[in-house]
């Protein structure tokens, strides 16, 4: 009887592994084929082993979007995450206030990456709202033009991605403090640690699994970025925040160097999959030692 | 008493500084809305200004532009259908996953799960050919396909994760009076399923109704596009006035801030979940 069950059971897994197979491994499998050979698409293409991987090398513009990814990521994980946390802690230090604010904080995270992309690049525009405020405060010294300058524009698309998700990662620290014993923080009160000694020696080490979901989620996230820089600045300005999806797209999709992209999109993967593995590994051992 | 008095007034000011902190955070939000009820001519007098009137026709102009009535009746059609598929074929899946332990049920798990970090974009280019050779271009199918085998990975995480934390006795039981597989799924574990499914709804609905890339490449027939892609390729942040970009961009979340308003309790829950547990 039993028997029978199981099978049934297994069945039940048809569909998804129909789906899954058919429509992510498979091309995940026929991507990594493609990147090595001339393909422009059509049904002509010949084998020629690493040659993409060598031309991708070759290619500055390549080293470049790969930089501009990782230090971009590098970035939003700190910026996001460092807000995400100053936000918990203060929200959860004042339970009156605490749900309406949280909320609050989340509604950017409901702005599409377009929507919030329009709104920040009538901001950052050099007659925008931000340079009108420092106008407004009197620091015209200040003002900049934020995504036309290759020194600011990466990090001004990074603060658009730190704006949009930081409500997410102080929502996830604050799952985080629930599951911190109240009794080990009324512990802490009564022995007359001061908030910054509470926070440092209970709270800090009781967050280490809000912690690793917040970095391996942010850091993911960052590192696949797409409509911020497509939408903010395509690329520009002179390639300053060109990423690698922004290569993918565009030898994909408009370029005519189809397997190119597909060599690029590739590396993506490989650097997706190895930085987020590490990462997360090592915060995971980090919070077996706590 | 001195001290317990100082204590209540730093704890007041801190309350009113991290309001404000919080203000500040969702000011540009606010910004969009104000500015895009105020008329060109104000916004152009002064952009930070207070609105000296306010009107609705922004908004009925970006309405016509981005052809709102039709592209958000696509992506509702397109969100709600993904959602109903990813759901249905990912608990019906993870049944099987979280009852067999077996080393091959091991294995199919983690298959799915290492899909949560394999980015869209590494798949688009042979997920293109694919669809071509498919003739699934240019149709919902196609693009819901793709949409369920992409959220499958996060929706086997959490339903599998869901179904390990029941107690199997019920099933057992089930199993005794004779109930196959299928009706003890029906019966027993769909029911339980519920609140971890109204989380995953509103994690996929908000992806699937704010992707621009699956739409833009894979739907060309002007007809069936988007919010996303219409916003996108109608209008240009950098030619445009703000009056004509907000009321744009509101009325691509509008829908999602609708329902927002009705499960937040959920959305909130779903954005953290996960977090506590691993």
């Amino acid at each position: 009887m039993f028997h029978r069950r199981r099978a049934t059971m297994a069945a039940f897994l048809l569909p998804a592994i129909v789906i899954y197979g058919a429509f992510m491994l498979y091309p995940l499998a026929r991507g990594v084929y493609l990147s090595m050979t001339d393909s422009l698409g059509g049904p002509i293409a010949n084998f020629v082993g690493t040659e993409q991987y060598r031309a991708m090398a070759d290619d500055p513009k390549v080293t470049a979007a790969l930089w501009h990814t990782v230090l971009y990521a590098a970035v939003v994980v700190v910026a996001q995450n460092g807000l995400g946390l100053l936000f918990a802690s203060l929200l959860f230090r004042r339970p009156k206030v605490r749900k309406t604010l949280s909320v609050v904080l989340l509604t950017p995270t409901l702005v599409s990456p377009v929507m919030a992309a329009f709104i920040w690049s009538y901001l950052f525009a050099p007659e925008g709202g931000i340079n009108a405020l420092l106008g407004v405060l009197g620091l015209d010294s200040l003002q900049h033009v934020w995504l036309g300058d290759t020194s600011t524009a990466l990090y001004a698309v990074a603060a658009v991605n730190v704006w949009m998700f930081a409500g997410y990662s102080c929502a996830i620290f604050l799952a985080g403090y629930m599951s911190v014993p109240t009794d080990l923080l009324d512990a802490a009160a009564v022995d007359g640690a001061s908030g910054w000694q509470r926070f440092r020696s209970v709270e800090w080490p009781m967050l280490a699994p809000a912690l690793t979901v917040n970095v391996t989620l942010s850091l993911i996230g960052s590192l696949k970025v797409f409509e911020f820089p497509l939408v903010l600045t395509n690329g520009g300005p002179a390639g300053a925040t060109d990423t690698l999806t922004m290569l993918v797209y565009r030898n994909v999709f408009g370029g005519g160097k189809f397997a190119f992209g597909i060599a690029v999109s590739v590396l993506l993967l490989v650097t997706v999959v190895v930085l987020s593995s590490a990462t997360s590994s090592l915060l995971r051992l980090r919070e077996r030692r706590i | 008493m001195i001290s317990t008095l100082w204590r209540r007034t730093s704890g007041t000011l801190g309350t009113v500084l991290l309001c404000l902190g919080t203000l500040t955070f969702v000011l540009p939000f606010l910004f969009t809305v104000v500015t895009s009820l105020r008329t060109a001519a104000d916004v152009a007098r002064s952009p930070l200004g207070f609105p000296h009137s306010l009107t609705l026709h922004n908004f009925t102009e970006a309405f016509g532009q981005i052809h709102y009535g039709r592209s958000a009746l696509n992506t509702l059609l397109i969100t709600g259908l993904s959602c109903l598929s990813i759901t249905v074929i990912g608990s019906l899946a993870s049944y099987p996953l979280a009852r067999i332990t077996q080393n091959w049920s091991t294995w199919v798990y983690r298959l799915f799960i290492l899909g949560t970090s394999v980015p869209i974009f590494v798949v688009v280019a042979p997920l293109y050919l694919l669809m071509r050779d498919l003739n699934l271009l240019d149709s919902y199918a196609g693009v819901v396909i793709i949409y369920t085998a992409i959220n499958l990975p996060v929706a086997v995480f959490f339903y599998t994760s869901f179904v390990r934390s029941i107690p199997v006795d019920l099933e057992e039981a089930a199993a005794l009076d004779g109930c196959g597989a299928l009706r003890t799924f029906f019966t027993i574990i769909l029911p339980l399923l519920r609140p971890i499914t109204s989380t995953l709804l509103t994690f996929v609905a908000l992806q699937v109704w704010n992707d621009l890339l699956v739409p833009l490449v894979f739907l060309q027939d002007p007809d069936k596009r988007t919010v996303m892609v219409n916003a996108y390729s109608f209008i240009d942040p950098h030619t445009v006035q703000p009056t004509t970009l907000f009321p744009a961009a509101l009325l691509g979340v509008l829908p999602l801030l609708l329902i927002f308003v009705f499960l937040q309790r959920h959305v909130v829950a779903g954005m953290s979940a996960g977090a506590v547990k691993s």
